[in-house]
Parts: C-alpha cells; sequence; structure tokens
C-alpha cells in the first residue's frame, strides 16, 4: 500500500514509517497539515494516516478537505487520550478509523492492513475462509460442510475475523465492532467469548480454526 | 447539657433558700424566747421582792406600757387567771406553744413560759408567733417569686443556648459528613459574629483547604504521572514487540513477550488514571444522550454468562423492558462491567449473582449484587477511593481503581452509589430521573 503519514512527533513518525515499511507498504512522512492535504490530493495514496495535532493545517481539516475531494482513499486519524470528542468528530471529518495515541505497533499495522483489505461493497452475503463459510442471511455456519450453532457474539466475532481473513484482528477492534466499546473494558470478554467459538468450531478433533497472536489479536487462514 | 445546669443552678438556689429561711426563723424564735425569758426573770424576781400584789403591779404596768408586745397571765392554784390580759387557759410549766384568744383576730398560737411560784401560782409569759410567721411568709413568697424566675430564666435560657449549640454543631456535623461521604469541596459556614463556633469553623475550612490541596496535588501528580509515563512505556513496549518479532520462537522470544503484556498491564493502569482524571474534568456531559439500562444490562448479562458459567457462579439478569437513563453509553458500561467484574473476583467459585436495572421511585437504577462473603459496613463507601483495596483482596488481582472509576462515572452522571450488606454485596447506581421524555420516541429507535 501507498501510505502518507502526517505526524509532527518525529519519533512517533519514524517507528511507524519504519514498522509499516517492514511490512512492505510504501511510506511518506510530512510533519506538516498543508503539505500532507497537498500531497494527498496531487499524489495517488490507498491510505493517510493523520495526527490531530498538526502544524499548518490540523488532521480534522485535512481529512474533512480530502473527503470534500472526493478522494477514494482511507483515512486513520491519531488522537491523543483525554480528548473525548475527537473520536466522533474524527469519523463525523471522515475518517474510516481511529488510534489513541500512544498505541501499540501491532495495532496500527493490523488497523492499516483491515482499511487496506476493506472489501469494495457492503453488499456480500457470504463470508468464506479456512473451511469455515458463513451465511450473513441465514446466519448459517458451516465448518467442512458441517452445521455449526453459534451465540450472537460468537457469529460476530467470527464475522470480524472472516472479514478479515488471514490477517491479524486484535481485541480492541473486536471491542469496537462486536461490542461497540470504544474503550477497554480491561476484562477477559473478548477471550472468553473467543475460546468459546473456538471450541465450537474446532469440535470433533478438527485443527484449530483461529490463531491467537500473542500481545497482537487472532486470525483465521485465509486459504 | 444546658438543661442538667440549669438545673443544677436550680437545685443551689432551692437550697440556699431553705438555709435562708431555717437562719431567720429560728433566729427570731431564739430572739423571742430570749425576749420571754428575760421578762419571766424580771416578773419571777418582783415577785420574790414585792409579793403577790407587786407582780401584779408589774404586769399592768408592762401591759399599760404599749411598748410591750408579750402578753401575760398569772393563775391561782385552782388554774383561774386574776391577773394579765392573756387570755388562754393555764398550761403547763416550761416552754410550750399555746392557743390565745386574741380580741381582734380570735384564737391565735404563742410561744409560752409558764414558771410555778409559791403558793401554788403560776405565771405565764406568751409572744405572739404572727409577726414571726408573717416574716416567713415573706420570705417565702420571695424567694417563691426569685425561684420561679431564676427557673423561667434557666428554662429559656438552656433551651435557647442549646438550640443554638445544637444549631451550630448541626451544621458542622452536617458538613463534616458530606466531606465524609467524598464532597471535599464543602466548607462550614462562618457567620459574621466571629464567636467562638465562627472560629472553629474558620480554622476547620483552613484544615479542609489543606487536605483539600494536598489531595489535589496527589491525583494531579499521579495523573501527571502516567500522562508523562505512557509515551516513553508505549514506545518501549513497541520496541521489544519489535524485537519479539526479530527473535525466533523459543524461551528468549516468550520472554520478551512476557515484558510486553506487563507494559500493557502498566499502559492499562495508566489509562485508568486518565481516565478517572478526564471524567473528572467533567467535560463528559456534552456528549450525552439517552441510554437504555435495561438493554446495556441484558447485553452486558449476555457478554458475561460464559465467564460466569466457566467459574461456576450463576449469573441472572433482571432488566425488563426499558428503563431510560441521560448519560454515556460506554462509560455506564464501563462501570457496570467494573462492578460485574469485582463481583468476580471477591466472591467464590459458585456465588449467584444478580445484575438488573428498573425504573425506581426516586429514578432509574441499575444494581450488581452478589451473594457472596460481602464486606463490612465501614469499607463499603472506602472502596469507592482511589487505589484503595480491602486487605481481604491484596491476593486477589486488580489495581484498586475499578471501583473509583465507577465512582468518577457516576459522579460525572450524578448518579448516586448505594451499597447495602444484605446477602454479600449489592452496589445500585442510581440516576437522576431521565428529563428527555420528548426524546422517548426517538430514544427507543435509536437504542432498539
Amino acid at each position: 500500500m501507498r501510505i502518507l503519514i502526517a505526524e509532527d512527533d518525529v519519533e512517533t513518525a519514524g517507528f511507524v514509517r519504519d514498522g509499516l515499511g517492514d511490512l512492505g507498504h510504501d511510506v511518506i512522512v510530512t510533519g506538516d497539515g498543508s503539505d500532507a492535504l497537498n500531497a494527498a490530493l496531487t499524489d495517488s495514496f490507498d491510505l493517510l494516516i493523520l495526527d490531530r495535532m498538526l502544524p499548518g493545517l490540523d488532521g480534522l481539516s485535512v481529512a474533512r478537505r480530502v473527503r470534500e475531494a472526493d478522494l477514494s482513499v482511507s483515512v486513520l486519524m491519531l488522537t491523543a487520550l483525554g480528548q473525548i470528542e475527537d473520536r466522533v468528530e474524527g469519523l463525523d471529518a471522515g475518517a474510516d478509523d481511529y488510534l489513541v495515541k500512544p498505541f501499540a505497533f501491532s495495532e496500527l499495522a493490523a488497523r492499516v492492513n483491515a482499511l487496506g483489505r476493506r472489501p469494495p461493497s457492503q453488499t456480500i452475503t457470504k463470508l468464506r475462509a479456512g473451511g469455515i463459510e458463513m451465511d450473513l442471511l441465514t446466519r448459517a455456519v458451516r465448518r467442512d460442510g458441517k452445521s455449526i450453532q453459534l451465540q450472537p457474539r460468537e457469529f460476530q466475532l467470527l464475522e470480524e475475523l472472516l472479514r478479515h481473513a488471514g490477517e491479524f484482528v486484535t481485541r480492541m477492534m473486536l471491542l469496537e465492532r462486536v461490542w461497540d466499546f470504544h474503550f477497554d473494558p480491561q476484562t477477559k470478554i473478548v477471550e472468553t467469548h473467543m475460546s468459546r467459538l473456538r471450541a465450537k468450531l474446532n469440535e470433533c478433533g478438527l485443527p484449530d480454526a483461529i490463531e491467537t497472536e500473542r500481545g497482537v489479536g487472532y486470525r483465521i487462514r485465509a486459504e | 447539657m444546658a438543661f442538667a445546669v440549669s438545673l443544677a443552678f436550680s437545685l443551689a438556689m432551692l437550697l440556699l433558700g431553705a438555709a435562708v429561711y431555717y437562719a431567720s426563723h429560728s433566729a427570731l424564735s431564739r430572739q423571742m424566747d430570749t425576749s420571754i425569758q428575760e421578762a419571766q426573770t424580771g416578773l419571777v424576781s418582783e415577785f420574790h421582792t414585792d409579793g403577790l400584789a407587786g407582780l401584779e403591779e408589774a404586769i399592768r404596768q408592762r401591759e399599760g406600757s404599749g411598748r410591750d408586745t408579750l402578753g401575760y397571765a398569772l393563775f391561782d392554784a385552782k388554774g383561774h387567771r386574776f391577773a394579765g390580759h392573756l387570755n388562754a387557759t393555764m398550761p403547763h410549766v416550761g416552754w410550750a406553744t399555746i392557743s390565745f384568744l386574741d380580741p381582734v383576730e380570735g384564737p391565735d398560737p404563742a410561744r409560752a413560759l409558764t414558771t410555778r411560784l409559791a403558793g401554788g401560782y403560776r405565771l405565764l409569759v406568751a409572744g405572739d408567733l404572727e409577726p414571726v410567721e408573717q416574716i416567713d411568709v415573706t420570705i417565702l413568697s420571695i424567694f417563691a417569686v426569685a425561684f420561679a424566675g431564676v427557673l423561667l430564666i434557666g428554662i429559656v435560657g438552656a433551651l435557647a443556648f442549646g438550640g443554638y449549640l445544637r444549631r451550630r454543631l448541626a451544621r458542622i456535623e452536617e458538613t463534616a459528613g458530606a466531606i465524609v461521604a467524598g464532597d471535599l469541596s464543602r466548607r462550614m459556614v462562618v457567620g459574621p459574629r466571629e464567636d467562638e463556633f465562627d472560629r472553629v469553623a474558620a480554622s476547620l475550612n483552613l484544615m479542609l483547604d489543606r487536605i483539600a490541596s494536598l489531595v489535589a496535588n496527589l491525583r494531579q501528580v499521579t495523573t501527571d504521572l502516567a500522562h508523562d509515563l505512557r509515551t516513553p512505556l508505549a514506545r518501549l513496549r513497541n520496541q521489544l514487540e519489535t524485537l519479539g518479532n526479530q527473535t525466533r520462537p523459543g524461551p528468549a522470544r516468550a520472554t520478551v513477550e512476557d515484558a510486553v503484556e506487563r507494559a500493557d498491564e502498566v499502559l492499562k493502569l495508566f489509562e485508568a488514571i486518565l481516565r478517572i482524571s478526564e471524567l473528572e474534568q467533567g467535560s463528559l456531559r456534552s456528549r450525552f444522550a439517552p441510554v437504555d439500562l435495561c438493554k446495556l444490562i441484558r447485553e452486558l448479562g449476555e457478554t458475561h454468562a460464559p465467564l460466569a458459567e466457566d467459574t461456576g457462579r450463576s449469573l441472572t439478569i433482571e432488566a425488563e423492558g426499558q428503563c431510560i437513563v441521560y448519560g454515556d453509553r460506554e462509560f455506564i458500561a464501563q462501570a457496570l462491567i467494573n462492578l460485574i467484574e469485582n463481583a468476580f473476583r471477591h466472591t467464590p467459585e459458585g456465588t449467584p449473582i444478580l445484575i438488573g436495572a428498573s425504573e425506581s421511585f426516586q429514578g432509574p437504577c441499575a444494581f450488581v449484587q452478589d451473594y457472596g462473603p460481602g464486606i463490612a459496613k465501614h469499607d463499603r463507601q472506602r472502596v469507592f477511593e482511589r487505589f484503595v483495596r480491602l486487605e481481604a483482596a491484596r491476593s486477589s488481582p486488580g489495581h484498586g481503581l475499578g471501583l473509583s472509576l465507577v465512582r468518577a462515572i457516576a459522579d460525572a452522571h450524578d448518579a448516586e452509589i448505594m451499597t447495602s450488606g444484605t446477602g454479600g454485596l449489592g452496589v445500585f447506581l442510581r440516576f437522576p430521573p431521565c428529563q428527555c421524555s420528548g426524546q422517548l420516541d426517538r430514544t427507543a429507535k435509536n437504542v432498539a
């Protein structure tokens, strides 16, 4: 992916650039909001990572102007904790996702991947990966043709994993998308429901369908 | 207290009155006895020198003088009065209180001394007791009036002073209670009179200012520390993660991954501290919206059911229908999750837990009730303070911020935290009645 990072904190910008570069992305960094807007309007990027507080033009305005220009680019906002309004404002301004600083790099990487793999339309009704099939209309789930009964939360968890098959989905992403919690309740609810889901998927001694990476998240194999 | 003092004072008055009465009465009686004795002695010596005729003459003189207040009577051996105007029957010899017939007032008591003379005659000298009685009556009535006055002043004074004391102390007590309940901004009322109470109130206020500023400093330091340490800690965490990714799977990688998890725990603690301070700054209200407590409880119940099942606890949900509060859904969820987690953490396995929400008389209310061992009454409010972990809970995980976050969230919503000790521990979050009835229709759609 071609990614533009607008971040005035040199250290954060450097570590994000290096990390994303290691993952094979093409990363350009700027420390100024107006420069970022110019680059976004003239060059073509898959993703903009915008810090909220920027010299020149603040991140929110950059996002708004990019949306006004009708560019098909994903926007990820970086916000500082302590500004409760930030998330809502960021999403209102047209950001696709947001991340509170300081963040774990694995969290950023997972979100960047998720944004890059955004499905072109939400109209798909069937998800399929790793021998697992999910029908979003009939809410039927099968593994290797065998039907599996899931609770609503387990269904939503599996749906998120299947939508991002092959990529890691973090705990925080699952909390946001399945529970609509934009905070970490610091409990084991994700782990508990995930272990239920896993037990149901792996019945009859099938190999583990869900891969867990410590400190990163969960992934369902794509093949 | 004031009553006891005025009662003691009245008793002292009563004793004093009794003493005065007794002293004056006995002094007067003694004086009368002395004059009777003297008159008797004078008359007896008259009898010895001049005989019966001399005595009669002396009595006549005395009675005629007008100055003499005593009465005289001389009886023959048969008991017939033949000299003196004192109209009385013959008494026995010696001191006695007799009754004589006053020509004006009728029968009257008198103090009398009777002496036997040679030849069977008896001489009676008596003093009218009426003056003494009159003085007694005067003293008694003066005293009664004075006593009634003192008693009245005492009672009124005690009532007024006691009431004043109680009022002042009640105000101090009420303020102290509010401060104990967590409102550190409350201060004692200082009146314009600058009396002792005002001075005490002023110095209490100085003390409270000092305590409040120390507490604020402590909070600020904690918050600043959390804030300033987060970024470097997050960098450290990310470097560790990078290191982990570059290490081949094995013990070294596991150690690095452990270190990353430890760092995450500290970051979470800092996040909780910053969240509390964010709530305390009170900018939350601007994003309040109607929230259905019943629906939230049902969601949380569903979310926590597997957790309960895994630990052998039973989780019952009582949240029928709809129960709207005006607030922030995520923060309320956070508070309820912390309460549920707390119930899970501090009760033995197999403990039944009940969560619910309902529209109570004073407003919508959500509750988490466990049927575990409970906690002592005096600890129940204390657990909602920052970093407070009861001795019994030291061995279980947690950083002691979960319940103080609940408190900060409740405060930000003007909700009241109530605890009960029936069963195990019950915590109730009572929200102010929702002023959003006009929005209900829209709300029902939003939260449905």
